[in-house]
């Protein structure tokens, strides 16, 4: 059997398992947790002492080491609840994690990666820049060499967790005339009275996924020693980007199914009940069409994704596939929310419904893991070339 | 303390139950772990923290282990599945009578089960089972103590007009209410063990079932046919503005609904 | 033919309860059908009142008298029925849906290996006096009409206000004292006290008329306006799972899937909003009003009655209202 669509009967119940946690734990909170803009330290503490943030790193440092399709059913029913959680969340046990675990020397995961997984210590990524955000060969902030280590010097922006963020690891370049070839990854943490490190810049309010905050970090010629260089060699930075953005954009896939399901769900109970002209509205045919175009290409996206899981999983190389599904299942989850929006009608613009919450969730999702316009680009380029 | 928890696996509230003919139901393939079993698992997990023993969770059903597993997640020691095609079609006294036989010669110091499952909502298996196994029952409790040392617990169970204190020796069979306790959520790590978790399979006949006492056969209340729930007639929205609304409803439940 | 039915008599410090009266009623009604004698069915101490007041109600009460009877524990209540059943078989014999019926009729039935329907909306007898019943599943998602078997008795809970108690009932039963030996050793449960629930209200499963109100209501002081009017109205107060969970009102009063199955002729659902768990609870009661702020709310497809509009208005409006109106 070549082709197989089944989940197994312990990947089904991995699946319930996530979604009773998220109906417990989150759910109930979800409106305070996107009225208040706050980090929640308590929800955060509890989810943390579960065990989560270690799924997917090795179980000497407390980790679970699951599969990717494991991770990928994690993901898709924790964005089920907060949007803005599942952001904090997802950068702790992904993005923010990802090279440490990877290239951090045992001291170095002792004193980071273990408090990191017990949700003690908060992790982020930073790529983004005010003059470079998908355009990675733009990234201005620069490592110089010095003896002994590194001096970093730059801003950068629209960091996750960034201002609660005790560690980050920071694409920066070695010589801005390299482009793609000068990027490297390493790992900074937070200014102390005796440690060198970032300092936090402005906070950011967003639209959506309130929860998690959002801000700028500062590198002021800060100074780390060699061993948090993390990588092999220098110059595989952009490979190793990659290599991270594919579990980044099936993940960010994950929770534009998990969005769009939630707004149609709630979208169709609503059209089941709502009376307009003597019917439910779910009677009317132009109604129904919202529902039929948003099932296929629900379906189709679902499958896509799970493919792309699956390719990771396998170490199958699939850097264009992962950025079409994700692709794919974002624009999909933006038809879902607004046609969600208009199936509310009016009460679609009032905070006393919640699909007005999925529609301004689901908007980041167009930009995180690269631009549309930057994918879309890219990968009609390579289409093109054949 | 060596105690067995039933548990069952039933469909989510939320699940699409659809009549597909008379004797016929189609449910939605949402299941969940029955809300009362998860009470009486928690019970029986708190007792053995504190005083040591065993869990066991043990379930009736050859299609769906995932309610064992819930068990094994929050923390129990073992599962049992009493597993046999020949068994579908059992009422609750069915049930209670396969548990009775397996559980007849084993050690135990109690049984914990769920008030009734979210399903049929009978509340027969825990109580008939005790019957069968001819030791005390107590239904619907909301508070549990053990004094292990006495082989004795206290336990508080809900009335019509209170709460009901009592005294029951063990081991006694006790099913557990809303309010008992708040079930833990699992540790990722027990979610992983209970992925793996090797699940010890009974089949009746080892059991020394009688064919005729379980499945369809035994049953002695048998279903007609099933029936979507009685239609209730359209609303009637007031559209009246206050406080003429007030007024048209105190009249119209005693003019035309007739229960003031 | 000769054979009875029998209903388990309830009773409270020396009253029978409205359950009890509403079985015999119905089973005066099938005694009609199949000429059956109506028997109640009477274990206790100190019965005289309630034996009394059942006396027009049925054609027979066995009346079991023993102080190890009261309060009920399953195990002297089964001591003592056992050999009852076993001599008279029964055809049919009835309980209420109550903390005893369903605590008790398990384990008579799994005794006497006959068949038992517990938690029943609806029953039917036909000539030969065989029980047809109608029961809830699923919460009440889908009923499921069964027939018994050849098996004595019938055993059945039922649930509160599914017959309607006779006004003339007209029957002068013969009372018939069993004899009851209970070995106190024998009995293994030991009832040490009951912890009353504050307030004379009955439970609500049990009231005539409930009232709720849900997180609409915004907070527990605000109950306060729930309890005024179900003064007026002589009716308990329900609510709904979220505010139990917020830890507003007692588990005891949450109607609902994880809560309480209420039957009350009159529900009245005040900030409300219907979520599953809750509507099921409230299927089979008789007339339902609801009053929410969201004319969408999925409560009002379930009512009979219902009013877009602000509980802190409606409801002390409705109390005045109603203070007038039954005082006249």
């Amino acid at each position: 059997m070549a082709l197989d669509f089944t989940f197994t009967e312990e990947q089904e119940f991995f699946r319930q398992t996530i979604r009773d946690t998220v109906n417990r734990m989150i759910m109930p909170r979800v409106k305070e947790l996107d009225e208040k803009e706050e980090f929640p330290w308590d929800l955060w503490r509890e989810f943390a002492a579960l065990g989560y943030l270690g799924l997917r790193h090795e179980e000497k440092y407390g980790g679970m080491g699951t599969d990717t399709i494991t991770q990928m059913i994690f993901y898709e029913e924790l964005a089920r609840g907060s949007c803005g959680f599942f952001m904090s969340v997802t950068m702790q046990i992904l993005m923010g994690t990802y090279f440490i675990g990877r290239f951090g020397n045992e001291e170095i995961k002792q004193r980071i990666l273990v408090p990191a997984i017990k949700g003690e210590k908060i992790g982020t990524i930073c790529f983004t820049e005010d003059q470079s955000g998908s355009d990675l060969a733009g990234t201005r902030t620069l490592a110089t060499k010095v003896d002994g280590g590194w001096r970093i010097n730059g801003r950068k922006q629209w960091i996750t967790n960034g201002p609660i963020a005790d560690f980050a690891t920071v694409m920066a370049t070695v010589d801005p005339k390299l482009g793609l070839k000068g990027l490297n990854f390493f790992l900074v943490e937070r200014k102390t009275k005796d440690r060198d490190g970032f300092v936090s810049g402005q906070r950011l309010h967003k639209l959506g996924s309130r929860c998690s905050v959002t801000g700028e970090l500062v590198f002021d010629n800060v100074f780390i020693p060699d061993e948090n260089f993390l990588g092999e060699e220098i110059g595989k930075g952009v490979q190793y980007a990659g290599e991270i953005l594919n579990e980044v954009r099936v993940m960010t896939g994950m929770s534009a199914l998990a969005i769009a399901r939630e707004a149609m769900e709630d979208a169709r109970q609503y059209a089941n009940n709502r009376i307009a002209f003597g019917n439910p509205i779910s009677k009317y045919q132009l109604i129904r069409e919202k529902f039929a175009k948003f099932w296929a290409w629900y379906e189709a996206a679902r499958t896509f994704l799970y493919k792309c899981a699956w390719m990771i999983q396998n170490n199958i190389p699939c850097i264009n596939e992962c950025m079409l599904a994700k692709y794919h299942a974002t624009e999909m989850c933006m038809y879902a929310v607004e046609e969600a929006m208009r199936i509310y009608g009016g009460n679609a613009f009032c905070t006393e419904y919640p699909v007005q919450r999925y529609w301004r969730d689901a908007k980041f999702l167009l930009y995180g893991g690269g631009t549309h316009e930057v994918l879309c680009d890219y990968l009609g380029r390579v289409y093109c070339k054949g | 303390m060596d105690i067995f928890v039933l548990v069952k696996q039933v469909p989510d509230p939320e699940a699409t139950i659809r009549i597909k003919t008379d004797t016929e139901l189609e449910i939605e393939n949402k299941y969940f772990t029955n809300f009362f079993d998860e009470i009486a698992i928690e019970a029986a997990l708190r007792l053995k923290e504190k005083f040591g023993g065993k869990v066991t969770v043990l379930t009736v059903d050859h299609r769906r282990v995932d309610a064992l597993r819930r068990g094994i997640s929050m923390g129990a020691d073992e599962a049992v599945q009493i597993a046999d095609p020949a068994l579908e079609g059992s009422d609750p006294f069915a049930i209670a009578r396969i548990l009775t036989a397996y559980l007849k010669d084993k050690p135990f110091d109690l049984i914990l089960a769920g008030r009734q499952a979210m399903d049929d909502d009978s509340g027969i298996v825990g109580i008939a089972l005790a019957e069968a196994l001819n030791i005390p029952h107590v239904h619907s409790i909301i508070g549990l103590e053990v004094d292990p040392s006495k082989k004795e617990a206290k336990v508080i169970r809900e009335v019509e007009n209170g709460k009901e204190h009592l005294t029951c020796p063990l081991p006694a069979l006790f099913t557990c209410q809303k309010g008992l306790n708040t079930p833990r959520i699992p540790l990722v790590m027990n979610v992983m063990k209970a992925m793996k978790a090797q699940i010890k399979k009974v089949d009746s006949a080892s059991l020394g079932m009688e064919p005729n006492k379980v499945g369809s056969s035994s049953l002695q209340v048998k279903v007609l046919r099933y029936l979507p729930p009685p239609k209730r007639p359209p609303v009637k929205m007031i559209k009246e503005d206050y406080p003429e609304n007030v007024k048209i409803l105190v009249r119209l439940l005693r003019e035309e609904a007739k229960v003031l | 033919m000769a054979k009875e039915i029998w209903v388990l008599a309830e009773h409270q410090e020396g009253k029978v309860k409205g359950i009890t009266f509403e079985l015999l009623s119905g089973s005066i009604e099938f005694s009609k059908q199949t000429g059956q004698k109506v028997a109640a069915i009477l274990l206790g101490s100190g019965l005289e009142e309630a034996t009394k007041s059942l006396i027009p109600f049925a054609d027979k009460i066995y009346l079991l008298e023993n102080p190890l009877l009261s309060p009920y524990t399953s195990d002297a209540y089964e001591s003592a029925l056992l050999p009852l059943l076993k001599e008279h078989e029964p055809s049919i014999f009835l309980g209420g849906a109550t903390s005893t019926g369903k605590d008790l009729f398990p384990r008579l039935a799994m005794h006497l290996e006959t068949g038992y329907a517990p938690d029943c909306t609806e029953l039917s007898v036909n000539e030969e006096g065989r029980l047809t019943i109608k029961r809830p599943l699923f919460g009440g998602k889908v009923f499921a009409e069964m027939v018994f078997s050849e098996a004595r008795p019938q055993m059945a809970t039922v649930r509160n206000h599914t017959f309607l108690i006779r006004e003339n009932p007209g029957r002068s039963a013969e009372v018939l004292p069993i004899p009851t030996r209970l070995d106190p050793s024998s009995l293994k449960k030991r009832v040490i006290h009951l912890e009353k629930s504050p307030g004379a209200r009955l439970d609500i499963t049990e009231a005539d008329i409930v009232v709720a109100a849900g997180r609409g209501i915004k907070g527990p002081e605000n109950f306060k306006l729930i309890e005024d009017l179900a003064e007026v109205l002589n009716a308990s107060v329900g609510t709904t799972r979220a505010v139990v969970d917020e830890g507003w009102r007692d588990l005891k009063d949450q109607i609902g899937k994880s809560g309480k199955n209420i039957s009350a002729r009159l529900y009245m659902a005040f900030g409300i909003s219907g979520a599953i768990h809750h509507i099921l609870g409230i299927g089979t009661c008789k007339t339902i009003v609801a009053v929410d702020t969201d004319p969408n709310a999925l409560i009002f497809n379930y009512a009979d009655y219902g009013i877009v509009g602000d509980l802190f208005k409606i409801v002390p409006a409705l109390t005045e209202e109603l203070k007038r109106v039954l005082a006249s």
